[in-house]
Parts: structure tokens; C-alpha cells; sequence
């Protein structure tokens, strides 16, 4: 069933709208929670939350695109997990992601207090839009899906330690970029 | 700003660069899809049921179309958009909607496929479990694969050929209560499992081998086509124009893989009616191994030791493990899995059949208790393993009894012609092949250290399948497609 029929099911409250997303798109949103919490019970609970989120949503939104809708409500859910604080290192995949994260902060605390998260991100779309399509695609699987860098090498055809030196380049440039924002404001 | 922050920053970036990624993905799966050629696997049964002697007709037909009676018709499934067709090579644009389209297409037809086998209910496991120790055991070192599917659908046809005890033997051995419910369970097995769509290879045939002399019930024909997708060529038994006819047809729905096994197969001028199933497997691993991690060592055998290149690669995975055994799951493009089952140390692959969790966990799917998300160093020897089987003593042992016995057998749904009829010959052939870009039947992987509950994702764990070791390769619904044990990687 394509996306719009999808959305349609969700527009006149038909139940079977969950299922067929969860037919579709329930092994992409199950990829990402569990890359991002590595245990299976709690990114199964992630996913059927994502599905109960999406059919609060959906009405009055009308998704863009719902692969991106949904990928962003498993990610949401899952760092709300995370920030509940009782077993922040049982998930290690949000641990180790947002220890790399941390090479892309700039130095300066004025940051902190101007961009806001929708500026954030239209900084960051416009970093991404500026990369090549494979650099691009790389630094999204990794930092928006979660795939491991292991698992990247291995698809691209190199080793480890070379596909971890490609993202850290991906992450000094983004903190260059992040740093003229800084100045610029 | 905090990591935190960022986190947040990147989950809401623009929609469209998530598609572009999506896509990106995409092509490049798929021209690693083209490229890959090597993953192969491949099984056949062949039964044969022997009556009376009848003097032969001259027949000279040219090729197995001058025998055919009826040739099976198989499903059409909407193929695997080709994302290359679909860029303009002027513009360099990509024709996003009408991909997009037949993408959907793809996606509702293979889940259409999928249902059907969700909708049946029958359980394999009893089955499985069964015919497993039956043809995997015993049979001192040597490799033993087998594919439980396979057997099963010929067995599915000669119920349909018998009657009375005969037929309801073979329901038994299946776990069928009766012909109605076996047909639901064979047509759902088979439409499950058949993929013929430019993404994964899955082709089961079946086909039935009739004596020129001998009249055939209709409908007893008519329902073995419809159910098993059976063709009909009918000969002069024993000539070598048949035989020959049988193994390219044996070959050609192999893929080649077995003609060692094939030619050795011949009917004789006793022959009434022979039927034949096979399986052609072919997917690729979801994370293919890195060619220049292949190094050669040592695999313990039974018997002695041999040097083989073995597979190298360490991911974050499930890793399984049970009382006396663990193990690893290699995820295949198609959403079907090889699970590798290594024992624990001073058990031996061959006393894990007889372990019953260690078959539950073949079936399982996945789905199993203790497992762990772990970083698992996997060492896993490319291996090629042939076993050539007479199913004969190991279909008794399961209770199939009275077709064999001239005597006690009822072929009555097949002919009235004759009295007498008997299964002579009941052979089953199979062969795996795994390498760096992909598997078909099976993948073995030992590992060194023994399972715990207190692990945790940043542990590592070497699994190093150095040892003999189980496999089962599983459609995308964990049907069983191929079980073996590699005792020597071949």
C-alpha cells in the first residue's frame, strides 16, 4: 500500500491504518530503536509507541514524507527513554552515538543559548545538503538510523577503523559549521 | 548546546534528505545484488514407484517437450524495480514515482506471499524435528545436509498418489490430519517459499514421470498440478532418451549444481510412475564478509584437521545460546536467516539433534529467550557440503511403512492399471554453498565462549567456527528451506 493510502486510513480513524504501517515501515522504525537502545523488548515498546504516537498525530498532520514522520518519532521515543534516567547506560547504542556527537559541540557556551532546535536542524540540513550524496547518506545512517560503524564498513567496502576516520572528518566539518552559525550570531 | 541537543537537532532534519538516504540505500543494495553471483544452494527428491514390467513403444521424441504432457505454470510475482532503468540518461533525473510505484508493487506482492503462509497453521516443528535426526545422523563424520521443505512436498505428492494406511502413514509422518488440510499446508508452504522476483532466488518445481503404458487417474493428475505445481512428462521408462530427459530437467531446476547426483539416477522398464521435487536457493547476506578478512586456519574435523579459508568479521548481533549449545544469526537480503549452532565444548554436533531445545531453536526463528545484543567476532569456514541420501530406511523409521511393502501398499488414487505398485527407490540429494557475498543453506559458526546472562552489549564474543557445527537456512517466514551438519568445510 503506497504512503498517501496509508495516511488515508489514519484520516477516517481505520484501525488498519496500524497495520499497515506497521507492515511496512515496522522493520525500518525496529531498525532504528534498536540500533539506538539494543534491547529488543524496549525497542519493540518503542516501535508500538511509535504506532500509537503516529495515530495521535495523524490527524490534523499530514506527513511529507511518513518514513522520515515515523523515523523521528522511534528517535524521539527512544532518547525519552534514554533521559528517564534510571538505566541511561543500559542503552548502549544512544551512549556510544552521543559520545561521538559530543566531537561536533563548538567550543563556546553562547551556543548553547541561541540556536534553538528548529534552527539546529535547518543548520544541519544545509551542512548535509553541502555534502556529497555518499557522505551525506553515511552521515544519516550513522547519526539518524544509528547503524553501527562496523556494519557501514563492512557495506562500503572498507575497514573499521577507515570508516571511523571518515566520520570523524563528517563530524570536525559539522563542528566548523556549528562554529560560524556561532559567529554569525 | 549539549550532545543531547544535537541529538534532537539532527532527528528533525529536513524529510527529504531521510528519502534521499532511503534511496541511496537502496541503489547501492542493489547493485550489489547485480554484481553477486556466487550464492547458490540446491536440493532434489526423486521417488520412484515401481510396478510391473511392460514392453516398450519405440519412441525418438527430440528434448524433454517431446514428453511433456503438461508443464506447470508458475506464479508471476512483480519483479524487483531495476533503479538504474529508472534515471534519465539525458537528465540524469530520477523517475521517483514510477519506482516508487513498482517498489509498492514489490512490497504488496511479497507480502501477499508472505500471508499465505501465515495463514496456514500447521506446525512443521514435529516434522522438522523428526526427519532431522533421521537423515542428519549416523553417518560417521561425513557432511549431511538436507532440505526439510523439499522432502516435505514429496512427500505431500505421494500422499496424493496412495490411499488407505499408505496415504495416512504419510499424513502421520507430516503432522497432517488429513488430505484437505496437507493441500492447504503444501500450496501454503509453496507460495511462501517460491521467489522468482530479480531480488532472491527461490524456485521449488515439482514434476511427475509417467510410464507411456500405463493409464493415470485425471483427477488424482489435475490436483498434483495444482497443488505442487507439478509438470507431467510420460515416456518409455528405462530408455536412455528419458532418463536423459529426467536429469536435464533435474539439472536445469538445479541450477547444475547437482548433475554429479542427477546422472547417477536412473528409471528402469519397471518404473510406473516417478515424481520429483527440488529447491533452488540463492540469496545474499545482508553484511557481506570483507574479501581480505578471509584468511585460511584450521578446522578440528572428526577425523583430522584441515586448513580452510575461513570468513572474518565482528558486528554488534543477537547472539543465542541454550544448555549445550550457542550460536549466531546470519541475516540474508531476502529477510531469511542462517542460524550457525555450534555445541558446547565435548558435545558433538550429531548430539545436538537429539537435544531438544537445540531443535527448538532451529525453528525458533529468532525468537528465543537468551539472547543478547553483543559485539561477536565472528570465524566461520567457507564450506561447500554435498550429501547424496536414500531416504528409504530414514522414511520407515518416521512410520512410512506400507508403500514400500508390494504387498500392503494402496496406489489405487494413481492407477487402476495395476496391482502391486511400491516406492523402489526414495533418493534425496542436496548441496550448500557459503562465501564472502552470500549463502544459501548454511552457515556454520562456532563459538569459543560460552554464553552467560550477566553480558552485556559492550562485551565482545569470538565465535569461531573451527569445530563441526549445525545449520538451518530460513525462508523469510523461518520456514526450514536446508538443516546439515559440516563436519569438514569441503
Amino acid at each position: 500500500m503506497d504512503d498517501n493510502a496509508i495516511i488515508d486510513l489514519y484520516f477516517q480513524r481505520d484501525e488498519l491504518a496500524i497495520a499497515e504501517t506497521d507492515r511496512k515501515y515496522g522493520t525500518f522504525c525496529h531498525h532504528i530503536a534498536m540500533n539506538i537502545l539494543r534491547i529488543r523488548e524496549d525497542a519493540q515498546e518503542c516501535v508500538n509507541d511509535t504506532w500509537h504516537a503516529a495515530w495521535n498525530k495523524i490527524p490534523p498532520v499530514f506527513p511529507k514524507s511518513l518514513r522520515a514522520f515515523l523515523g523521528r518519532i522511534t528517535r524521539n521515543l527512544s532518547i525519552s527513554r534514554y533521559r528517564a534516567g534510571h538505566a541511561k547506560k543500559r542503552y548502549a547504542g544512544m551512549e556510544v552515538l552521543l559520545s561521538e556527537l559530543e566531537d561536533c559541540i563548538p567550543g563556546s557556551d553562547q551556543v548553547e543559548l541561541v540556536i534553538e532546535r528548529q534552527e539546529l536542524s535547518r543548520v544541519i540540513s544545509g551542512w548535509l545538503d553541502s555534502l556529497s550524496p555518499g557522505d551525506c547518506a553515511l552521515f544519516i545512517r550513522r547519526y539518524w538510523y544509528g547503524d553501527a560503524v562496523k556494519s557501514l564498513a563492512l557495506e562500503y567496502g572498507c575497514t573499521p577503523s577507515q570508516m571511523a576516520q571518515r566520520m570523524l572528518r563528517l563530524r570536525r566539518s559539522l563542528k566548523n559549521v556549528l562554529e560560524r552559525e556561532e559567529a554569525s550570531l | 548546546m549539549n550532545r543531547e541537543e544535537l541529538y534532537d537537532g539532527i532527528t528533525d532534519i529536513r524529510e527529504d534528505l531521510i528519502d534521499k538516504t532511503e534511496k541511496h540505500i537502496r541503489q547501492k543494495r542493489r547493485r550489489r545484488r547485480k554484481t553477486w553471483m556466487a550464492v547458490t544452494a540446491a536440493a532434489l527428491t526423486l521417488v520412484i514407484l515401481a510396478g510391473t514390467f511392460f514392453s516398450p513403444l519405440p519412441m525418438a521424441p527430440e528434448g524433454r517437450n517431446g514428453y511433456a504432457v503438461a508443464e506447470a505454470a508458475y506464479p508471476q510475482m512483480a519483479p524487483y524495480p531495476d533503479e538504474a532503468s529508472y534515471y534519465n540518461k539525458m537528465t540524469d533525473d530520477f523517475d521517483d514515482e514510477a519506482f516508487s510505484q513498482d517498489y509498492d508493487a514489490w512490497v504488496t506482492d511479497r507480502r501477499e506471499r508472505l500471508d499465505m503462509a501465515k495463514a496456514c497453521d500447521a506446525d512443521l516443528e514435529p516434522f522438522f524435528t523428526e526427519s532431522a535426526r533421521q537423515f542428519l545422523s549416523g553417518f560417521d563424520g561425513e557432511n549431511r545436509v538436507y532440505s526439510p521443505l523439499n522432502v516435505y512436498l514429496a512427500l505431500g505428492m505421494l500422499a496424493e498418489l496412495t490411499d488407505g494406511d499408505s496415504r495416512q502413514q504419510i499424513l502421520d509422518a507430516l503432522g497432517e490430519e488429513n488430505l484437505k488440510s496437507l493441500r492447504a499446508q503444501a500450496s501454503a508452504l509453496w507460495n511462501a517459499s517460491y521467489y522468482d522476483d530479480n531480488a532472491t532466488v527461490s524456485i521449488l518445481a515439482s514434476s511427475l514421470w509417467l510410464n507411456e503404458n500405463i493409464s493415470f487417474v485425471p483427477s488424482t493428475m489435475d490436483t498434483l498440478a495444482k497443488t505442487y505445481y507439478a509438470s507431467s512428462y510420460q515416456g518409455e521408462m528405462g530408455s536412455q532418451d528419458f532418463n536423459k530427459a529426467l536429469a536435464d530437467w533435474l539439472n536445469q531446476q538445479t541450477g547444475g549444481l547437482l548433475e554429479e547426483q542427477a546422472s547417477g539416477i536412473q528409471l528402469t522398464q519397471e518404473t510406473v510412475l516417478a515424481l520429483a521435487t527440488t529447491i533452488c536457493f540463492q540469496a545474499k547476506w545482508r553484511n557481506s564478509f570483507l574479501e581480505s578478512e578471509t584468511a585460511p586456519d584450521i578446522f578440528h574435523g572428526n577425523k583430522a584437521d584441515t586448513t580452510c579459508d575461513f570468513l572474518h568479521a565482528s558486528r554488534v548481533q543477537e547472539y543465542y545460546w541454550g544448555e549445550h549449545f550457542s550460536a549466531i544469526s546470519l541475516p540474508m537480503e531476502n529477510e531469511g536467516n542462517m542460524y550457525i549452532l555450534l555445541p558446547d565444548e565435548g558435545i558433538s554436533a550429531e548430539e545436538l539433534l537429539n537435544d531438544p531445545q537445540a531443535m527448538a531453536f532451529l525453528l525458533s526463528g529468532g525468537q528465543w529467550d537468551n539472547q543478547k545484543s553483543l559485539t561477536v567476532n565472528i570465524s566461520l569456514p567457507k564450506f561447500d557440503v554435498v550429501s547424496d541420501l536414500d531416504l528409504v530406511s530414514g522414511l520407515q523409521n518416521l512410520g512410512i511403512l506400507d508403500v514400500f511393502d508390494p504387498d500392503l501398499s494402496d496406489f489405487s488414487p494413481m492407477t487402476r492399471d495395476q496391482k502391486g505398485i511400491y516406492v523402489s527407490q526414495a533418493k534425496h540429494a542436496a548441496r550448500v554453498q557459503i562465501d564472502e557475498e552470500g549463502c544459501t543453506a548454511a552457515a556454520y559458526t562456532v563459538m569459543a565462549m560460552s554464553g552467560g546472562g550477566s553480558m552485556s552489549a559492550h562485551e565482545e564474543i569470538d565465535f569461531v567456527a573451527d569445530r563441526p557445527f549445525l545449520f538451518v537456512i530460513t525462508g523469510p517466514e523461518g520456514l526450514p528451506l536446508f538443516a546439515g551438519i559440516v563436519n569438514q568445510p569441503g
